[in-house]
């Protein structure tokens, strides 16, 4: 007999995961959240971007307590420092600024801070959450249900569940358990170092920085931290480079354009992670199980943007199965296929296109003509009258 | 076919971002309880890509060795790489 019993079983307490377990849980569902960590967000691996309207479609207010800097456009830079800059303040100066009445158009935020509020905002919803809990493996029962086997602070618990979402990130393994490919091929996949760091100005702008000589086969990045700080960093993907990301970061910072701005650069937090600039899974489904966010490749081909793509993702999740538990009994792959149809409707098929733009981009072998593409393409897609819809 | 390989990890530079297992092709979970690539046992694909993304480069290798499997029990890659090589 299982110790518990719950409708959906969460692993990962990251966006996508409490999103999903928020939502499913404001529309009746009875949900366990867990995340094997002791803090969530930690170590960060990302560098915290996120657009105010991303927050606010799946209910999340924006809160001094994980706003790092508030966000009014972005500054996109070619290979040789040339720049395009697409400033809402100057664009829309009636809606955005700073002032009273006027709205940011994003933040960067503190990934531990966010997804611990992520977290709350679940548990006020009556979600079960659990840290220093390992999903450890699934079984599928005779009665359509699962069994989710969980280590919870070295005790061995057996969780019954109609389904098992998978928010486990980029390193997931819920998805091997039942035979999903879910291996990111090397060419895809950006290897990622950032440093935030003191005594390098920013004035509210991301800015994005192209050009194979600083970060073959990615982007480098420079955003405001907050209290004075900036994040510094980059993403290469190792077919373009014999240099690790960790090299590519120091020649960026010594040798680019910027050496005299990032003179006097301080740092005072390393991160980095991967980040995929891949096709999103061509299957996210199982018997009993779906992946989100990360685990499922859910991020933005394009900008590595991975917060708005969980979150968003986390809402289809959470809609899905709070029809699918109230109005079934089934939960074969077939039946989870429907939330697969529903994420490519309201989201995957635009990804699958910047994939197309991306995969065109990179595929190029001449070099300044590659920087040209990767440079016009960033400067359209930011731009207000992109003809790539936001994602 | 590669020879199967051991793994090993200089913890000091590693920074626990998951790359490394994000784009192993193992079917089964081939992880360390710290988020890298299991390092307990050899790896009998060998194909390197784990060491290719490493943003710090800290997963380094060697040839397996039987004492490697669990109970020496060495798997059929294993022999056919020693085969190879003899």
């Amino acid at each position: 007999m299982p110790d518990f019993s719950y409708d959906i079983v969460i692993i990962g307490s990251g966006p996508a995961g409490a999103t999903t377990a928020r939502l499913a849980a404001e529309q009746g569902l009875n949900v366990l959240l867990v995340d094997k960590k002791q803090e969530l967000g930690a170590p960060v691996q990302c560098s915290g971007a996120i657009s105010r309207h991303a927050m606010e479609e799946v209910g999340v207010e924006p809160v001094d307590e994980f706003i790092h800097e508030a966000i009014y456009g972005f500054a996109i830079y070619n290979e040789k420092g040339e720049k395009k800059t697409i400033d809402y303040r100057q664009l829309a100066p009636e809606k955005y600024g700073p002032e009273q009445g006027k709205t940011p158009l994003g933040y960067v935020v503190d990934r531990r801070r966010f997804d611990r509020r992520l977290m709350t905002l679940a548990e006020r919803e009556g979600v079960e959450t659990w840290l220093k809990a390992e999903a450890k493996g699934y079984e599928v029962l005779p009665d359509g249900t699962c069994e989710v086997t969980i280590h919870h602070f070295n005790e061995v618990k057996k969780v019954k569940a109609k389904v098992v979402v998978g928010a486990d990130g980029l390193q997931s393994i819920v998805g091997k358990w039942a035979g999903l490919r879910t291996q990111i091929r090397l060419t895809e996949l950006a290897s990622c170092l950032q440093f935030v760091v003191d005594k390098v100005e920013t004035e509210g702008l991301l800015e994005i920085i192209t050009g194979h000589e600083w970060a073959p086969g990615g982007y480098a990045w420079v955003f405001p931290k907050g209290y004075g700080y900036a994040e510094i960093g980059l993403g290469v993907v190792p077919t373009f480079t014999k240099n690790n990301a960790q090299q590519q970061v120091d020649y960026f910072m010594k040798s680019s354009f910027f050496k005299e701005r990032f003179k006097d650069a301080r740092i005072l937090e390393v991160q980095g992670g991967g980040v995929p600039l891949a096709a999103p899974l061509k299957i996210q489904y199982a018997d009993n199980m779906i992946l989100v966010g990360d685990a499922a490749r859910h991020v933005n081909p394009i900008t590595g943007g991975g917060l708005h793509t969980a979150l968003s993702g986390g809402k289809i999740a959470a809609d899905f199965l709070a029809q699918t538990i109230k109005n079934g009994n089934d939960f074969s792959a077939k039946i989870m296929k429907g939330y697969q149809d529903n994420w490519l409707e309201q989201l995957g098929n635009k990804m699958w296109k910047l994939y197309d733009v991306k995969t065109e981009i990179f595929k190029t072998e001449d070099i300044p003509e590659r920087d040209r593409l990767l440079y016009g393409t960033m400067s359209d897609y930011f731009s207000p009258n992109s003809e790539y819809k936001k994602i | 076919m590669n020879k199967p390989v051991l793994f090993d990890i200089n913890w000091n530079a590693c920074i626990n971002c998951g790359a490394c297992v994000a784009v192993c092709p193992q079917e089964e979970p081939f992880i360390s309880p710290f988020d890298t690539i299991a390092i307990d046992r050899p790896c009998d694909i060998a194909c390197m890509v784990c060491e290719m993304i490493c943003p710090v480069t800290t997963i380094t290798h060697r040839d397996a060795v039987p004492s490697d499997y669990p109970e020496g029990k060495v798997t059929e890659a294993f022999r056919e790489g020693e085969k190879r090589q003899n």
